[in-house]
């Protein structure tokens, strides 16, 4: 498999979020992975300090000038995330605008972070950027349900609203849109919580046919971080593995996601002992101890074909 | 293959967004080993500078401060192997000996793997005022080092005599061991090998306490195979393969140097085939094509076929 993806995402020294989240996993898979790093910080910000320093749009565009002098330019996919900067999402649009035209089958997989539970927590001026700009020329994303409402305008209270949402979305430019968490109350239980996906084809004939699945994924009590960016490259792997089939792409991921976090979890109540809740060190993610799952995900959460 | 438990690495070396050298050469491999990697980009690069161009941002020493800061102000300042390489700058290598000095003061046992990088078949390819500071600050401080025949002489003062067999290669080896490390590994030397001019000879050299607390010294010589091509990475696999295997393997340099330098066999071969084939009959591979078949060899870098046998001396 010859394979290359651009991730444009942040660094973090110690830990597994951005680039450091979605590296290793998609080299174990075998792809080759060009990484920029768009900040280089010691850890997430989720510790009780945090330090580094961050890429302009300059920056930026001088590292893919170096790229594009080289003539090496040529990427299968492209892989963002979370972007705190305008002007650095609106320097992603560009690279991905060029790089597309310099491979017209590129796959640009987007995760638009832009909030969770009802509020953003990124500056509020990236949300035209990204309804504008950024999903327009993205082919797979992977918004929360906060996320999929903001870019639609539309609220989500049934599985029917997210169907819609998701064919608004479509509309906007993605083929494929998977809804990574949301508030539908979930069959299984309250101890899961639901995810959507939808992925529209266009037959050889020319007609339009929309795969949408369901997927019921166990909760877990504790605050990840980084594995939004892990899902999103791990979509990334199966959708290229599986790409007429969102059904086996989404159990695939969201199996490894569900080893990994068990794995983590695991070993982060170890770390932190009986009765205590763990740390954001001790919660990192047990990436390099998940080797095993990552290359072959035992699967273990079913995804359902909805109309 | 022993698992590496919760082994955690600070590797500071480049980053380059395409390719295979610094820190993108060490961690994937480390990380597949088992090893937990923070690492910390001395500089971020579109790619090596072995290319008809190259773009980039370099971290200051300042730069680097407030990082480890970062981790220091986190109490996660705790390692077990530091990891360095290719560097230009004296403020930037005198801010790595200031954080390795106080990250062995947090964990004594902490073991420093150091590249010595300066440069190669007779010529320095940094700054000449680096010579001092690797010598008088850096190689004091290092556990484990693999200079190649240059450095190896910079550092000591003393040249190798090729025509010598390996006995004036084993006293500047034992000059080392006196300035700090008890693992030297000269990565290549100009030494005549017996396989005749397709190989080029390595030399490793590791004291030891025994438990009666009465030392001993292991030395090994390994005839390579040479390859008619220049790659740009392989030190610093080199480097990040040899601490893997010397803590796989603590008391048997032998051991650990026949994994390391197959590791670096079986991802030369499969890049050199790689690059022949694209590059197309008769025509010389470029560095893009050059770039290590890294993520392509991770069966031979979790469990590498020995085919380079050590010899004790």
């Amino acid at each position: 498999m010859e394979c290359r993806v651009l991730s444009i995402q942040s660094h973090v020294v110690r830990g597994y979020v951005g680039n450091k989240s979605a590296s290793f996993p998609l080299q174990v898979l075998g792809f080759e992975v060009d990484s920029i790093n768009s900040v280089q910080f010691s850890n997430h910000t989720g510790y009780s300090h945090w330090k580094g320093q961050v890429l302009t749009a300059d920056e930026l565009h001088v590292l893919y000038e170096g790229i594009k002098l080289n003539n090496v330019h040529h990427y299968d996919y492209v892989l963002t995330g979370y972007t705190r900067d305008t002007s650095f999402l609106e320097m992603v649009v560009d690279i991905v605008q060029e790089l597309k035209r310099a491979n017209p089958n590129l796959v640009y997989v987007c995760d638009p972070v832009l909030g969770d539970h009802g509020s953003m927590y990124v500056p509020q001026n990236l949300y035209p950027v990204y309804k504008n700009k950024v999903v327009p020329v993205a082919d797979i994303i992977t918004p929360n349900q906060f996320e999929a409402e903001l870019l639609t305008g539309k609220t989500i209270s049934t599985e029917k609203d997210a169907v819609e949402v998701m064919d608004l979305l479509h509309a906007m430019g993605p083929d494929t849109v998977v809804i990574t968490s949301s508030d539908l109350p979930p069959r299984l239980g309250d101890r899961f919580l639901v995810s959507l996906g939808s992925q529209r084809h266009v037959r050889p004939d020319g007609s339009r046919t929309t795969q949408r699945v369901r997927i019921e994924v166990p909760k877990v009590d504790a605050v990840f971080v980084g594995t939004g960016d892990l899902f999103a490259a791990m979509l990334l792997a199966w959708t290229h593995h599986y790409p007429n089939d969102l059904k086996t792409a989404c159990e695939k991921t969201f199996s490894v996601m569900h080893h990994v976090i068990q794995r983590t979890i695991s070993y982060a109540h170890d770390l932190a002992g009986p009765g205590r809740r763990p740390s954001p060190p001790q919660l990192e993610l047990r990436m390099v101890q998940s080797k095993a799952d990552i290359e072959d995900p035992a699967i273990v959460t079913e995804a359902t074909v909805i109309s | 293959v022993g698992h590496p438990g919760t082994c955690r690495v600070l590797s500071i070396q480049s980053h380059v967004v395409r390719g295979y050298v610094g820190n993108k050469s060490a961690l994937f491999p480390l990380q597949v080993l088992g090893f937990e990697v923070d690492s910390i980009n001395s500089v971020q690069f579109s790619n090596h500078t072995g290319y008809a161009h190259w773009k980039g941002q370099v971290l200051t020493a300042e730069e680097l401060n407030v990082l480890y800061e970062g981790i220091k102000l986190n109490k996660v300042n705790h390692y077990d192997y530091i990891l360095t390489g290719y560097s230009r700058d004296t403020s930037f290598l005198e801010m790595v000996v200031d954080i390795i000095q106080e990250l062995k003061k947090a964990n004594p046992s902490l073991v420093y793997v150091c590249d010595p990088v300066m440069g190669d078949h007779g010529a320095m390819y940094v700054p000449e005022i680096l010579l001092p500071v690797y010598r008088d600050k850096v190689v004091p401080l290092a556990d484990i080092l693999t200079p190649n025949q240059f450095e190896a002489e910079l550092l000591t003062g003393r040249k190798i005599n090729t025509q010598e067999d390996p006995l004036s290669a084993l006293q500047v080896m034992d000059l080392l061991h006196k300035m700090g490390p008890e693992t030297v590994v000269l990565t290549s030397t100009d030494l005549l090998s017996k396989h005749g001019d397709k190989f080029l000879v390595a030399l490793g050299s590791q004291k030891l306490t025994k438990p009666d607390g009465t030392n001993s010294n292991q030395k090994i010589c390994m005839d390579i195979p040479k390859v008619d091509a220049v790659f740009v990475g392989t030190g610093d696999l080199f480097a990040a393969m040899l601490l893997a295997w010397t803590h796989l393997h603590p008391k048997d340099l032998k051991t650990a140097c026949e994994k390391t330098v197959s590791v670096m066999h079986h991802v030369i071969h499969r890049t050199i085939t790689y690059a022949n084939d694209v590059a197309g009959p008769g025509k010389r591979p470029s560095p893009a094509q050059l770039e290590l078949r890294m993520v392509q060899s991770k069966a031979d870098i979790e469990n590498p076929s020995v085919v380079v046998e050590a010899k004790v001396l």
